[in-house]
């Protein structure tokens, strides 16, 4: 299915067009990994929805990205629990292996990183996402293996 | 009934109301930030804050309607020191930057923070920083100075109906932002420059070169761009316009503008006015003293006249002059010169459309009320784009959709698209066919009232398309269905009729269908109208027809009537129109020709064929604010004023007079002499005995020669309401049998291998004075072809890319560019900038029966340039 008949199949599971907004950006955005302008047009045009207005809603949630991101995103806790868990040791790792800062992506496109606040693990802390997939009680050890499985 | 007491007064409301009106009813003034007339309440600024007797918080007073017994008091320590720490708040990020911003002086925060503190800020973190951003011609945007109120946001898409800018991002890194991220690239009407309240939405037009206490003058005037006409205020210093701006009180546009109206004023101080009368000697023009230039003119005229009577002169009058302008126009040719031959442009679609819908259903039938829009549940579109044409009537059709109404658009929706349910764009010159299938199929479910006769008789036998006839325009009778059913729900429904209708073949077949659906579903007629004067033309006796006051010239009891007020005589019969006038010229028969105000060599399709018929005259004479193209090739030159340096009348589309008055002056005004009074000291130099001094002489008289006008002074025009007919009802009932052509007739479909040129009529560019201002053409800086995606694709182009457009009339060079909204078989030319009219390709024929232009033969070649 072509990007604007998902995104019009979608509409029709609201009650106006608006409704339809946030799962239509996570459409598009799921075809590049980020929004770019033309994709937010996409949307505009696929929901007659204003431009400005689909902007306005994209840059206000922090699930949706305005910049290229690797092909692999892991966003890591560092609040509270997962920062007394050793999450903070876990970001240097990362820096070290890869040279992934936070907010940054690896040279060669893996991976970026965000820095999140709490995913609501704390009991397994620490905890990461990776793309839509959960991962708790990280290690300095297991990280590694866990990440080694995204390509 | 509601009573609430606020600070110990006690109100008595009818309606409940938010408690910051009822107290701005009772005199007490609370401070706002966020609040703006008119626009939605957003409750954010947290500064109209008041203290309610039994709910434990203060309250935001926009948000918070009124209750019965409610106790409200609007400033004690409390609330004062919670002003302060909002203030604080704000303060945290604006930079502070008064001493050179814009806005200091007449800032709400600076007047704010004046009044509650705080003296000092706590906040030791720096402020956040982002650029200002000049990436736009016309606005400048400063987002450290934004306090986020979102007034403009919801002035663009509530009131506006624009959606152009939005807050994006979160937190302090909200920004108020257009899609680009840059340019606005909007319909850049500015309103939201009225409504920020700080710094963060400036003008470049005067960036730091005024102070709000440098306004040495505020002059109260009409716009002078299209037929709506605006009220706004010249603000001015040394006899320069710093801005235009409207304000809420004054006129029927509630404190909003369009682009051209607030942006397009400084074409009167390009630098480009004619700044002296020009002749021409030996095939040149010539700077000359005014004395010559005029009695050169006076000589000239009386020669033809004399020598071949007073049929071989004509005037061509205009619809940016005011009535006063035209008025002494159409004196100096009939009464003095003896011709009826007079006209204007208002003959390209207006002036027939008007005397062709009053003879159906009588005078007055389009006097309607632009403000009523809005009240009505339904709006019918016809042939150009309100949004465009008369954008502040446009915004009325907007929110119709609004508030829930239909609207429905015949064409291409332009800034109605995102307020229509459907599209209903047929192929080109097939309007009559879906126009006609609308009718029978309303036909179905609305029974003939009986009360207007003919136009009854002529539905029986009107001609309804079958299916297979209806499928050749691309619009389907399932479309059809829906429309006249969406037309049939519709309890106070109005047609809006533009241009684009009214310049085809059989126009008076399209107007009568359009009538038609009118007297079906009980709808109000309006009538698009580009020029502001286009009705005064009319009312005026702009018109080879008719005499002021509307008098037909040929029904001798009512020229003696006129003649009789003026003790002066008129000629018996009709005169020439506007394109027989043209026609005369060519042949040899008509002499001279007075124009003012016009341009008639680029207003004029087939621009070739009106050369040639200009050439041909013995005397042309052009009096204008620039030398135009027809200037050009005119014997005599007169400068005129222009818009702001009149004093006088305009008649907007819905028939109110309006007030246009002077704001520039003095020696630094333009070097033109009013339109009246070079007319006046013609026709005195001809035999006029009177002698006018000021224009309210020339406004007496009219009061007295128009019946339209007795009564009605320039004090009573001052108030605004002066419409006519003034009191009371309009003046219908004059229903007679008119003719229609082609009414058991379908026109053939055809789809020519080449596309059509269709006039584009762009938002921010009416004319050849909207060429001359440099904001608009900042915006918009030159001529591009409109051409749909899939035409481009075919033609090899791309967004622009240079395409060369061609037929018989002559050839063009120009940019394309782009547009998913439009057909594929239309290519779309503004008629705005020298050297690229659209007219000049266009061929035209007149209609029989309305004597208006239909545009005929305007197919053109595409081709790519290559470089």
């Amino acid at each position: 299915m072509d990007i604007v008949d998902e995104i019009r199949a979608l509409s029709g599971k609201y009650p106006d067009r608006r409704g339809a907004l946030l799962p239509a950006l996570y459409v598009v955005q799921k075809e590049a990994g980020w929004l770019s302008q033309e994709a937010l047009d996409t949307v505009s045009r696929a929901l007659n929805l204003p431009q400005a207005t689909v902007k306005g809603v994209a840059t206000f949630y922090s699930m949706y990205k305005h910049r290229p991101m690797g092909r692999h995103l892991i966003q890591l806790c560092t609040n509270v629990a997962c920062m007394i868990m050793g999450a903070e040791r876990l970001v240097d790792l990362l820096k070290e292996k890869y040279g992934l800062e936070p907010g940054g992506t690896t040279g060669d496109g893996r991976f970026s990183l965000v820095v999140m606040e709490c995913i609501g693990a704390c009991d397994r802390a620490p905890a990461m996402l990776v793309d839509t997939d959960f991962h708790a009680g990280l290690t300095a050890d297991n990280i590694f293996r866990i990440l080694e499985e995204y390509e | 009934m509601i009573k609430v007491t606020i600070d110990g007064r006690e109100i008595e409301l009818e309606h409940p109301v938010t408690v910051l009106e009822a107290a701005k009813q009772a005199g007490i003034a609370i401070p706002t930030l966020c609040y703006f007339e008119g626009l939605t309440p957003f409750g954010g600024c947290r500064l109209c804050l008041v203290e309610v007797e039994k709910l434990p918080k203060l309250q935001t007073s926009c948000t918070l309607m009124t209750a019965d017994g409610m106790v409200v008091r609007t400033e004690t320590d409390q609330i004062r020191a919670a002003r302060r720490s909002m203030l604080e708040f704000l303060l945290i990020n604006h930079p502070l930057d008064c001493p050179y911003c814009d806005k200091a002086g007449e800032c709400e925060l600076q007047d704010l923070v004046a009044r509650y503190g705080p003296e000092a800020g706590r906040f030791a973190e720096g402020k956040r920083r982002h650029p200002e951003s000049f990436d736009d011609p016309i606005i400048v945007r400063n987002m450290e100075r934004c306090v986020l109120c979102t007034r403009c946001v919801r002035m663009c898409n509530d009131l506006q109906g624009s959606y152009s800018i939005s807050v994006t991002g979160r937190g302090s890194h909200s920004f108020v932002e257009p899609f680009s991220g840059g340019r606005y690239d909007c319909e850049y009407c500015g309103n939201c420059l009225t409504v920020c309240p700080v710094g963060a939405i400036m003008s470049r037009l005067h960036r730091h070169s005024y102070r709000p206490w440098f306004v040495e003058k505020e002059t109260e005037t009409v716009c002078g761009f299209c037929g709506v006409g605006c009220s706004m205020v010249l603000q001015m210093r040394e006899n320069s316009i710093i801005r235009a701006i409207p304000r809420r009180g004054i006129g029927f546009n509630e404190g909003l503008l369009c682009v051209r109206g607030r942006f397009g004023y400084e074409y009167v101080e390009g630098g480009e006015e004619l700044t002296t009368p020009l002749m021409k000697v030996d095939g040149e023009l010539r700077q000359v003293s005014w004395e010559d230039a005029v009695s050169f003119v006076v000589k000239r005229l009386r020669e033809i006249r004399d020598e071949f009577g007073g049929g071989a002169v004509g005037a061509i009058a205009s619809g940016r002059c005011t009535n006063e302008d035209n008025y002494m126009l159409q004196k100096l040719v009939r009464f003095i010169l003896g011709s009826n031959n007079i006209d204007s442009a208002a003959r390209n679609y207006y002036a027939p459309a008007e005397l062709y819908l009053e003879r159906i259903f009588g005078q007055g039938i389009t006097a309607n009320l632009i403000s009523g829009i809005a009240n009505s549940d339904g709006v019918f579109v016809a042939g150009g784009d309100p949004t465009a044409i008369n954008p502040i009537l446009g915004l009325q059709v907007r929110s119709v959709w609004r508030s829930g109404g239909r609207v429905i658009v015949l064409g291409v929706p332009g800034g109605l698209k995102r307020f229509i349910p459907y599209e209903l764009t047929p192929v080109p010159y097939s309007e009559e066919i879906v126009l006609s299938a609308i009718v029978g199929r309303l036909l179905e479910d609305k029974p003939l009232r009986g009360e207007n006769a003919a136009l009854e008789a002529k539905l029986r036998s009107l001609r309804i398309p079958s299916d297979d006839e209806l499928g050749a325009t691309g619009v389907s009778s399932e479309d059809i269905v829906r429309v006249a059913g969406d037309l049939s729900s519709m309890t106070t429904p109005v047609v809006v009729i533009g241009p684009d209708v009214v310049q085809r073949k059989r126009a008076s077949k399209s107007l009568f269908l359009l009538g038609a659906i009118a007297y079906l579903t009980n709808a109000r007629i309006f009538l698009l109208a580009e020029r502001p004067n286009y009705q005064g033309l009319l009312d005026m006796g702009c018109l080879p027809e008719l005499l002021p006051g509307g008098r037909p010239v040929e029904l001798e009891m009512f020229r003696h009537k006129t003649e009789e007020a003026l003790g002066m005589k008129a000629p018996e019969e009709k005169g020439l129109n506007l394109f027989e006038m043209i026609e005369a010229a060519a042949a040899g028969r008509l002499k001279a020709l007075y124009v003012m105000g016009e341009n008639p060599l680029f207003n004029i399709p087939d621009s070739a064929k009106v050369e040639k018929a200009l050439e041909n005259l013995d005397l042309l004479v052009v009096q204008d604010v620039h030398l135009t193209e027809t200037a050009r090739i005119a014997d005599v030159v007169l400068p005129a004023t222009a818009w702001p340096e009149k004093e006088g009348t305009f008649t907007n589309l819905e028939r109110r007079l309006q007030r246009v008055r002077k704001a520039r002056r003095g020696k630094m005004a333009s070097y033109g002499r009013d339109d009246w009074k070079i007319l006046a000291d013609i026709a005195e130099r001809l035999g006029m005995t009177k002698t006018y001094h000021r224009v309210e002489d020339v406004w007496e008289e009219i009061m007295h020669v128009s019946a339209l006008h007795t009564g009605l002074g320039y004090e009573e025009i001052a108030g605004g309401s002066a419409l006519w007919p003034y009191y009371g009802e309009p003046l219908r009932g004059m229903e007679g049998d008119f003719p229609v052509e082609g009414l058991d007739e379908l026109p053939e479909v055809t789809v020519p291998e080449k596309p059509y040129l269709m006039i584009d009529r762009p938002l921010y560019h009416s004319g050849t004075f909207s060429r001359r201002s440099k904001a608009l053409l900042g915006i918009h800086p030159g001529p591009s072809l409109v051409i749909s995606p899939l035409l481009a694709e075919r033609h090899g182009l791309s967004d622009g890319d240079k395409a060369r457009i061609s037929n018989g009339r002559g050839v063009l060079e120009l940019k394309v560019k782009l547009d998913g909204d439009i057909p594929d078989n239309q290519v779309f030319l503004a008629n705005t900038f020298e050297g690229f009219g659209a007219m000049g390709l266009i061929g035209f024929g007149t209609d029989s029966v309305l004597g208006s232009i239909y545009i005929d033969d305007n197919t053109v070649r595409v081709e790519k340039v290559l470089r």
